[in-house]
């Protein structure tokens, strides 16, 4: 199934979910990243998600296809949102399905770490405050000592 | 050429304009974007760079009829 990578509305996460069963597939996982009330010790009112489209669509689409090749997936689905989140609302959906459960973790964590890490899409987080601030996803440079080389948190070699 | 900013970036540039100065590569962009403004060059100095959705590096040379997006580090998810 092909859906759109990015969406502008909220993410049809039942129906996405209805949509990744598989004969093949004994296992399917889905992974919602929410938007929580806080961060940096603030209350967070919203997210604004912005994204340079073609790019992003394209590198969802690839990172999908490797981790299907790499991982033996039946199914592997992702979509992003743009424009305002709100709080306990999904900002991005990552489902995979396998035969067993341990590639449909494997790949569904490589791929959000991917989409995280990669793909020029951008957050500025709206706080209660009437403050906001751009981007601050992670904490990777610290460790790599580079802005764009980040950490995936799944850690079986790559084939 | 044309360049096109992203996130933080519109914070210090329009978020699309146009360059009439030769600029060979994207090292030399870089240096001449820091130097018209000099808050952006900490972010700048850590963007990628795009050309026809496709990455390039500081030695990409700039063709005049290029539009190139700079992109700040990602933040999804």
């Amino acid at each position: 199934m092909t859906i759109p990578y990015l969406s502008a509305t909220s993410l049809d996460l039942v129906g996405l979910l209805a949509s990744a069963h598989h004969p093949q597939a004994g296992a399917v996982v889905l992974f919602s990243g929410d938007v929580r009330d806080n961060n940096l010790g603030k209350a967070v009112d919203y997210l604004d998600y912005e994204a340079h489209e073609s790019m992003a669509s394209k590198m969802i689409a690839q990172v999908l296809e490797e981790a299907k090749k790499r991982w033996n997936l039946s199914i592997a689905l992702a979509q992003h949102r743009t424009g305002k989140v709100g709080v306990g609302e999904s900002a991005v959906v990552v489902i995979t399905a396998s035969p067993h459960r341990k590639e449909a973790y494997a790949a569904n964590r490589y791929i959000i770490d991917f989409i995280k890490h990669e793909v020029p899409i951008w957050k500025c987080e709206y706080f209660a405050d009437g403050t906001y601030k751009w981007g601050g996803n992670c904490n990777c440079q610290e460790v790599t000592g580079d802005a764009n080389k980040h950490i995936y948190e799944f850690d079986e070699p790559r084939a | 050429m044309k360049v096109q900013v992203f996130a933080s970036l519109k914070e210090h540039f329009e978020q699309e304009f146009e360059l009439a100065e030769p600029i060979q590569n994207v090292e030399a962009l870089k240096a001449h974007l820091a130097e018209k403004n000099g808050a952006a060059g900490g972010i700048l100095s850590v963007c990628r760079f795009a050309v026809d959705d496709t990455f390039v590096k500081d030695d990409y040379r700039l063709q005049k009829g290029d539009t190139i997006c700079i992109l700040p580090p990602s933040s999804g998810g």
